[in-house]
C-alpha cells in the first residue's frame, strides 16, 4: 500500500489538495492548527506535525511567513527519504529567497519542488479540468505529485527550472493585485494586457538576474497563470486589488477577502529592493509599492508609467 | 625538454610493494589497478548490454578521435588514425557480438589510458625533496640548509587553515572528496604539499592531460596517483569511462581530489557556477555502495587556494579578455612552462610573509549536510540523520542518474557558496580592488573594455588611497567576524600603508608590466588588466565594502554586476 499524502495547512488550498488526493484514492494526513472535518474516511486531520513522518510527499500549503517556523518544526520528523512540494507564491527577504531554497535550509529534505500554474482552490476541490506545473530537479517529486493529485482532469507538467517556476508564480501573485486594482478602476482589456505583459517583462529581468530561464515565464507557471488571473478566476489577489482601489488599507482589504494572506502585497517591496541593488528597472513593481502603501493617486501612478520612454520590447 | 618522452614513465621494480596496514589507501592502488580497469569495462558493457546504439557509441568515439588526431602531424597520431579507421570499417560489418567486442576493446584502451600509477618511492621522494627544491628555487643560497631541514621556508610560505584535525579523523571513516578552487597550475603541488605536511592522506586526482606534456611534472603526476583527463577528447564513451573510473575509486575508498571549476579561473574571480563534472561521481559512488549494502560515507571538503601572486596571472587575464578565450581552452605556453618566471615568482613571494593560504571548509556529506566529528550527517536541527535515506525511494536504495544529477547540482551550489565564505583575501587583491574601484568611479557609464584602455591615466592621491584601503580592510574584517570571508594574516594585522607597500613590492618585479607606480603623492594605475585580475577575487564583496561615498557605492555595484566570461 502506498504511503499517505501529507499536507501542511488547512486553508482553502490545503483542503482542495486533500480532496484532490482523496479523489485519486490516496490516504491523506492533513495538518492544521484547527481540527477540520472532511467527512471522508481517507482524510485524517491532525494538529501534530509529527504525524506527517509516515508520509512520502508533503504539500506545504501555508502562507510564506509561516513556512519557516512550521518547516523547522516539521523538519524534526523528516529525513532524506521525504519529498516536499510547496504551493506558495511567496518569496523571503530582500534577496528574493524562494520557498524551496528556504525549505532546503531549514529541513533535511532535499527532494523539493514547487506546484505552480493556474490552480485555484475551488477548481481543484471540484475537479474542474485544468493543469499545473511542478518545478523540481527530482523526477520522483514530479512523479509523487502527479500520483497524488494528477489524473484525467488535472494535467501535471514538469520543469527542472525550479527557480523560474517559483519566481514566475510569485510575480503573477503580485500582478494579480495590480490587475484587480486596474479592473476596479475601469480599465479595459487592452490596458490590462499591457499591464500584465510588461509586468512579466519585469519578472523575466529579475528571473534572469537570479539565474532562472526565460522560457519558464512563458509557460504555465507564468503566462498560463497570468491568463487565468486576467480572466479573474476568483483568486484572492484580484479581490484584494479591487479593495485597495476602493481606498481600503491592506489590512482592511485582506479582511474583505476572507482574511487570506495575499503574498503579492509583500513581494512588490521585496522586488523593488532587490532590483535597486542589482540595477534592474521595475517600474510596475515600484508603482505597486506606492499603491500598497496607500495614499497614491491612481491617475498620477498611471501617468508615471505611461510617460516613461518606450523602448524595443 | 622537447626531446624527452611525454608518455608516462614508471620506475622499474624488482619486488612488488606490499602495503603496510597503516599505509593510506592509495598505496594499494597498483595492486588494484587491473581490477579497477576491468570493473570500468564491465560496467560500461553492462550499460550498453541491451542497447541498440552500440554501433553509434563506437562510431561517435571514432569520429571524435579522428577529428582530434587529424589536426596533429606526429607519428602517434597517424597510428591512432589508422586504428580508428579500422574500427569504423569493422563495426559497420560485424555481428552483434563483434560490435560489443569492439566496444569492449575501445573501452579497455581508454580505461588504461586514464588509469594512473602510484609509486610509494616517488611519493616519499617527492615529499622529501620537492619542498626543498621549491624552497631552493625561492632562495638558492639556502638550498643546502633547506634540503637538510626539509623545507622550513616553504612551511612559512604555504599555510593550511580550517578543520584539518576533523578531516584527518574523517579520512579513516569514509572517502574524502577534496574540491578546491583552481587558479594556478601550482595548485596541485601546493595542495599535495599541504596534505602531506598536515598528515592528510594523498589523494588520487584527475589531472588535465596538458600537465603531462611537461616530462618532469608528468613523471610526478603519473606516479603520485593522478589519472589523465584529456579534455580534448569529446567522445561520449570517454566521458563515461572517466566517470565510471572516478566513481569506482571513490567507492573503493580512494580519497579523491577534483578541481570542480574545470580549468583555472581565467578572470581571477572566485568560481561561481560549478558543474562539478567528475566530482559529481562522489554522489553516484555513495549511492552505488549503499545499493550494495556498503555503508561507506563520502565527505566533500571544499577548499580555497589563495595566492598573493598568481604565477600565470598575465596569460589568464589576457585569455579571459580575448574573444578567443574559450577556444584556447588548454594553455600550454603560459608562465607555468617558463622556468625564469618561476624564479621571479618565488623571489617575490619570499618577501611576502604567507604567499599561499589553503583553507579547508567544514566537510559535508553528498547531500550538503554538515557532518559531526564522528562523520555522522547532521540535520539543520543538529540531529543525526542517515545519509542513505537520500538514495532511498519507496523502500529501495539504488543509483538513479537523474536524481543524482540533481543532488550534484545542489552540491555545486553549496560548494560555490563555501568558496566565497572560505576565501582568504590577500593584500594584493584588496589593493587592486580599491584601485579598480577608483578606475570605475572615474569612468562612469563605460563598459569594461573601454575602462581597460585607461593605462597610466588614473592618478589616485596617496592621502586618499591609504584611508580608503583602511576602510575597505575594516569592512572586510567585519565580514570576517560574521563568518562571511577570511583575511590573510598580513591584511588582518598590518597598517594600510604597510600592506599597500607589500602588495606593490610583490607585484613589482614579478609581473612584466608594472601594475601601478608612484609619482609624487599619487599612485598611477598602469595595468588595468592585471589590476582587474587581482580585484576580481573581491567581486562578491564589492558592495558591502564600498563605504558610504555614493560614487563608491555606484562603482561597487558596477563591479559586482560586471560581466565575466568565467
Amino acid at each position: 500500500m502506498s504511503l499517505a499524502v501529507g499536507i501542511v495547512g488547512g486553508g482553502g488550498f490545503g483542503r482542495a489538495l486533500a480532496l484532490a488526493a482523496a479523489r485519486n484514492g490516496r490516504r491523506v494526513v492533513l495538518w492544521s492548527r484547527q481540527p477540520r472535518d472532511f467527512q471522508s474516511t481517507q482524510i485524517r486531520t491532525t494538529t501534530e506535525l509529527g504525524d506527517l513522518e509516515a508520509t512520502e510527499v508533503i504539500f506545504m500549503a501555508v502562507p510564506s511567513p509561516h513556512v519557516r517556523g512550521l518547516a523547522e518544526e516539521l523538519g524534526h520528523h523528516l529525513d532524506g527519504s521525504h519529498l516536499i512540494a510547496h504551493v506558495s507564491r511567496g518569496l523571503v527577504g530582500e534577496d528574493l529567497l524562494t520557498l524551496s531554497e528556504l525549505l532546503r535550509r531549514v529541513t533535511p529534505v532535499r527532494r523539493i519542488g514547487v506546484l505552480a500554474g493556474p490552480l485555484v482552490a475551488a477548481g481543484l476541490a471540484e475537479g474542474q479540468p485544468g493543469g499545473g506545473i511542478v518545478g523540481t530537479m527530482f523526477p520522483e517529486v514530479a512523479m509523487a505529485v502527479r500520483e497524488a493529485i494528477g489524473g484525467p482532469r488535472l494535467r501535471i507538467y514538469t520543469t527542472d527550472d525550479v527557480l523560474g517556476a517559483e519566481l514566475a508564480s510569485a510575480f503573477v501573485g503580485m500582478v494579480g493585485v495590480a490587475l484587480g486594482y486596474a479592473k476596479a478602476a475601469g480599465y479595459g482589456p487592452a490596458t490590462l494586457a499591457v499591464l500584465a505583459t510588461r509586468a512579466m517583462a519585469e519578472a523575466v529581468r529579475i528571473g534572469q538576474a537570479r539565474g532562472a530561464e526565460e522560457r519558464t515565464f512563458a509557460g504555465l507557471a507564468g503566462t498560463g497563470d497570468l491568463i487565468a488571473a486576467v480572466a479573474d478566476d476568483g483568486r484572492p489577489e484580484i479581490a484584494l486589488g479591487r479593495a485597495l482601489f476602493e481606498g481600503m488599507s491592506v489590512t482592511e482589504a485582506a479582511l474583505r477577502t476572507g482574511g487570506a494572506y495575499v503574498e503579492g502585497v509583500a513581494i512588490a517591496q521585496q522586488v523593488v529592493e532587490y532590483a535597486h541593488r542589482h540595477g534592474i528597472e521595475t517600474p510596475i513593481a515600484t508603482a505597486m509599492t506606492k499603491l500598497i502603501r496607500g495614499g497614491a493617486n491612481p491617475a498620477s501612478l498611471v501617468a508615471e508609467l505611461m510617460t516613461r520612454p518606450a523602448r524595443r520590447e | 625538454m622537447k626531446v624527452l618522452p611525454t608518455h608516462p614513465l614508471r620506475l622499474p621494480r624488482l619486488r612488488t610493494y606490499v602495503p603496510k596496514p597503516t599505509d593510506p589507501k592509495i598505496f594499494w592502488f597498483n595492486s588494484e589497478r587491473t581490477d579497477i580497469v576491468q570493473e570500468v569495462v564491465r560496467r560500461i558493457m553492462e550499460r550498453y548490454e541491451a542497447d541498440e546504439s552500440v554501433e553509434l557509441i563506437v562510431n561517435d568515439a571514432a569520429y571524435h578521435e579522428m577529428r582530434r588526431l587529424e589536426t596533429r602531424t606526429d607519428e602517434g597520431a597517424s597510428r591512432g588514425l589508422e586504428y580508428w579507421r579500422s574500427v569504423i570499417r569493422r563495426v559497420g560489418r560485424t555481428s552483434w557480438e563483434g560490435k560489443h567486442e569492439t566496444l569492449r576493446e575501445i573501452t579497455e584502451r581508454m580505461a588504461y589510458d586514464v588509469a594512473g600509477n602510484f609509486d610509494p618511492r616517488v611519493y616519499r621522494f617527492a615529499a622529501r625533496v620537492v619542498p626543498s627544491l621549491l624552497t631552493g628555487v625561492m632562495k638558492p643560497s639556502k638550498l643546502v640548509h633547506t634540503v637538510l631541514s626539509r623545507g622550513a621556508t616553504l612551511e612559512d610560505l604555504v599555510r593550511g587553515e580550517g578543520p584539518i584535525e576533523k578531516i584527518r579523523r574523517l579520512q579513516n571513516k569514509g572517502t574524502i572528496v577534496l574540491v578546491p578552487t583552481h587558479s594556478s597550475n601550482l595548485d596541485s603541488l601546493a595542495i599535495a604539499w599541504v596534505l602531506f605536511r598536515e598528515g592528510l592522506s594523498p589523494a588520487v586526482y584527475g589531472a588535465g592531460k596538458n600537465l603531462f606534456t611537461n616530462p618532469i611534472i608528468s613523471f610526478f603526476m603519473h606516479n603520485l596517483g593522478a589519472y589523465r583527463v584529456d579534455r580534448r577528447i569529446k567522445a561520449q564513451l570517454y566521458k563515461d569511462v572517466l566517470k565510471t573510473y572516478s566513481s569506482i575509486l571513490i567507492e573503493r575508498g580512494y580519497h579523491s581530489l577534483f578541481f570542480p571549476g574545470g580549468t583555472r579561473s581565467r578572470s581571477g574571480a572566485i568560481e561561481r557556477h560549478l558543474k562539478l563534472g567528475l566530482a559529481g561521481t562522489g554522489v553516484e559512488a555513495f549511492a552505488r555502495n549503499q545499493s550494495q549494502g556498503i555503508h561507506r560515507p563520502v565527505y566533500f571538503v571544499p577548499a580555497t587556494i589563495n595566492y598573493a601572486l598568481v604565477l600565470e596571472a598575465e596569460t589568464l587575464i589576457d585569455d579571459h579578455l580575448k574573444e578567443s578565450g574559450r577556444a584556447r581552452y588548454i594553455i600550454e605556453d603560459d608562465e607555468f612552462s617558463r622556468i625564469e618566471r618561476w624564479i621571479a615568482f618565488f623571489n617575490r613571494l619570499q618577501n611576502f610573509e604567507t604567499a599561499c593560504v589553503i583553507r579547508f571548509a567544514e566537510p559535508m556529506d553528498p547531500f550538503c549536510n554538515p557532518v559531526d566529528d564522528d562523520g555522522c550527517s547532521l540535520a539543520p536541527d543538529g540531529r543525526r540523520i542517515d545519509p542513505a535515506s537520500y538514495v532511498t525511494w519507496r523502500g529501495s536504495r539504488a543509483v538513479d542518474y537523474a536524481r543524482d544529477a540533481a543532488y550534484t547540482r545542489d552540491l555545486g551550489q553549496a560548494i560555490a557558496a563555501k568558496y566565497i565564505s572560505e576565501t582568504v583575501i590577500m593584500a594584493t587583491q584588496l589593493v587592486a580592488h580599491v584601485i579598480f574601484r577608483r578606475l570605475v568611479r572615474a569612468t562612469p557609464g563605460l563598459d569594461l573594455f573601454s575602462r581597460l584602455r585607461y593605462r597610466g591615466e588614473i592618478a589616485i592621491p596617496m592621502d586618499e588611497l591609504l584611508p580608503e584601503l583602511g576602510r575597505a580592510r575594516d569592512a572586510l574584517a567585519e565580514l570576517e567576524r560574521a563568518g562571511r570571508v577570511h583575511l590573510s594574516p598580513l591584511l588582518r594585522r598590518a597598517s594600510p600603508d604597510r600592506f599597500f607597500e607589500r602588495a606593490l613590492a610583490a607585484w613589482d618585479g614579478y609581473h612584466q608590466r608594472p601594475l601601478a607606480r608612484r609619482t609624487g603623492g599619487a599612485l598611477i594605475m598602469e595595468d588595468p588588466n592585471l589590476i582587474l585580475f587581482y580585484q576580481n577575487r573581491l567581486r562578491d564583496f564589492a558592495i558591502e565594502i564600498a563605504g558610504s561615498h555614493p560614487a563608491d557605492q555606484v562603482a561597487a555595484r558596477d563591479i559586482a554586476t560586471m560581466e565575466t566570461l568565467r
